[in-house]
């Protein structure tokens, strides 16, 4: 059953191989499926009754509450690009995705974002409102075609989980090599909310800044991980910021970075504002050339009694150690160093797609034999 | 299989080997019996390849050719593996994945049961393993590897009492039993304890001391030995 359709055009196949690699399955495996390509909304479907999405100026038009929803969790003028992409938003463009009170819904909600001009230029927000006790899986993902390699993406998304809203999501980007890529993240999780989400940010391209700010209230629960890859021309900056805003908060956020010769800088700070919570920043960085550089710097920003916030922060090459340990088995060397690399990074574990999981280790071949 | 000669070994410019001859016949057992520090371990290391050790004389022959110039990797193919005395961590690499590299899939299921190590398929690498479990774990590799010359440094200490029996028959059998093309295979294990013996049945046993090997003989006789007169040469 199709609750609401927007199908403006079939995608293409060579749309669907593109999003394939960056986590997306046919709209009838997905709970809701929305696809943004350039500056048109093509796909915006649910099979559920507990999700609705719509192009987000649609929901502005639809529902009321829609309008305090969009800059609720950031004011327009926050910074140059936030205020670029509010100022263009005469018929904002993004999707509203709403997951309804106490649904709980099976199958993933896919959201997907093409760029597919060269040189395009490419502003978005999306809002997400996971309601009151309602349990969901998302899936997103950013890609361009191979024919794309410069252009510029400002995105902005605000996410608000009510209470004891549950969500585990899966980010995978791939952008151009050239791009410069702007993200913007807020989310709000209010009593009891938990989320568990996972970021891979893998593909190169020339300057990436991912900026997100979560807030947290009483006996929420967030765990992030991130897995963060530079080849030779990438640059990734990324800030977060986490408050711990009510007692018994909880959260744990964890990058692993790994550069070929790219740059990464990772600055997580974590802040305390209230008792009885706890708090972990992880920052591991790999490198596995000489040039390049990995910076991770995390903060610790306790302002109630009774925060416990604590981080460890790693960087460094492969232990020659694993190495020599791996190869006295009989492996050889670039399989010994694969395998220590993908451990590295979890990729393993977790939410990631086995497709995905193939691309990350032929992308760190690529980038190692500099075919990048 | 394994013939030393006159083997001198140093670390930087400290000699720890000193003119080493050890004989190891295929389908042979042999026990390294010998104090803290007295260079078992480094032993071990110097027959695999491992750094930091420096030959600075004699050679190392496998199957009758000198392999002392070889790298790790070309030593392990030709059928020599090391169970570790203190191996790294490995995060995020689990047994599961280190087992599909090594092509060892099949078999890990199995052999993991022997020694009760099932429930840690999943686990990474010696990550938070406690000390019985490395040994367990380094038992297992090594018997996933399918060496011919099998090396094995302490495999028993920390080893529960529970868990020792499955370690010594699982040594015994991997020494024992031909590898999977039906080769002999021979053994060399470092033990303190002597507990690996009550498994085992060893051919012969070497006491090292001062980075020299002061005698060989007998495994029962010289390991009672050594619980009486210590690491000495028997009168
Ligand atoms: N990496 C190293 N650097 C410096 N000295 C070492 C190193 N490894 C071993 N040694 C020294 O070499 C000697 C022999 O050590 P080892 O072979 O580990 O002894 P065993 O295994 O018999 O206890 C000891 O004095 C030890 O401190
Ligand atoms: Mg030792």
């Amino acid at each position: 059953m199709t609750i609401r359709t927007q199908d403006k055009a079939q995608l293409s196949n060579e749309e669907r191989d593109i999003l394939h690699d960056v986590g997306f399955d046919d709209p009838s495996a997905r709970a809701a499926t929305s696809v943004l390509a350039d500056r048109e909304m093509r796909m915006a479907l649910s099979n559920d009754l507990g999700v609705e999405i719509l192009p987000l100026s649609e929901a502005l038009r639809t529902y009321d509450f829609v309008q305090d929803l969009m800059f609720g969790l950031v004011s327009p003028d926050e910074n140059e690009h936030i205020a670029m992409v509010a100022e263009h938003m005469h018929d904002p463009l993004g999707h509203f995705v709403w997951v309804k009170p106490g649904a709980k819904v099976r199958l993933p909600v896919q959201c997907f974002t093409l760029l597919e001009t060269p040189q395009g230029r490419q502003f978005t927000h999306d809002v997400t409102l996971i309601d009151e006790g309602a349990e969901v899986e998302m899936i997103s993902g950013a890609a361009v075609p191979g024919s794309v390699h410069k252009g510029r993406h400002i995105s902005i998304s605000e996410s608000y989980m009510r209470k004891g809203a549950s969500c585990s999501s899966v980010t995978i980007e791939h952008w151009g090599a050239a791009m410069d890529v702007y993200s913007y993240g807020y989310a709000h999780l209010e009593e009891g909310a938990r989320r568990r989400s996972t970021a891979i940010m893998m593909a190169p391209l020339a300057h990436h800044l991912s900026r997100s700010h979560t807030i947290l209230a009483a006996d929420t629960n967030a765990v992030s991980q991130a897995i963060v890859f530079a080849p030779e021309g990438t640059e990734r900056v990324i800030e977060t910021e986490t408050h711990l805003a009510g007692e018994g908060a909880r959260s744990e956020d964890v990058a692993r970075m790994v550069s070929v010769g790219g740059r990464i800088v990772n600055s997580a700070m974590l802040v305390g504002d209230a008792a009885g919570t706890n708090g972990f920043l992880g920052c591991d960085g790999l490198k596995l050339s000489d040039t390049g550089e990995i910076m991770a710097v995390p903060s610790l920003r306790a302002r109630a009694e009774g925060a416990m916030l604590s981080h460890e922060a790693s960087v460094g090459m492969i232990d020659s150690d694993k190495l020599d340990y791996l190869m006295a088995t009989g492996l050889d060397e670039d399989t010994a160093r694969n395998l220590i690399v993908t451990g590295f990074l979890r990729l393993d574990h977790g939410a990631i797609p086995a497709g995905v999981r193939m691309r990350v280790v032929e992308m760190i071949d690529q980038a190692k034999s500099g075919g990048m | 299989m394994l013939e030393i000669r006159n083997l001198t070994v140093a670390i930087d410019d400290v000699e720890v080997l000193a003119d080493i001859d050890l004989t190891l016949p295929e389908g042979e057992l042999h026990v390294l019996l010998g104090p803290n520090g007295s260079g078992k371990s480094s032993l071990l290391a110097t027959i695999l390849g491992l750094p930091p050790y420096r030959i600075v004389a004699g050679e190392i022959l496998f199957d009758g050719a000198p392999i002392q110039s070889l790298p790790l990797e070309a030593r392990a193919r030709l059928g020599i593996g090391l169970a570790y005395q203190r191996p790294p961590s490995l995060e995020g690499v689990t047994l599961r994945s280190f087992a599909a590299a090594i092509g060892a899939e099949d078999r890990l299921e199995t052999e993991a049961a022997a020694l009760d190590l099932t429930a840690f398929l999943g686990r990474d690498m010696n990550v938070g393993f406690s000390g019985g479990e490395i040994k367990r774990w380094e038992v297992l590799k090594l018997v996933l590897q399918d060496p011919r010359l099998l090396l094995f440094d302490e495999p028993e200490s920390g080893v529960d009492l529970e868990h020792v029996i499955a370690v010594g028959e699982a040594i015994a059998h991997a020494v024992r039993s031909p590898d999977r093309e039906g080769r002999t295979c021979s053994g060399l294990v470092i033990t303190h304890t002597g507990l690996i013996l009550n498994h085992v049945k060893a051919d012969r046993a070497h006491i090292m001391k001062d980075g020299r090997i002061l005698h060989s003989g007998d495994p029962q006789a010289l390991f009672a030995h050594i619980q009486t007169d210590g690491y000495s040469v028997p009168a």
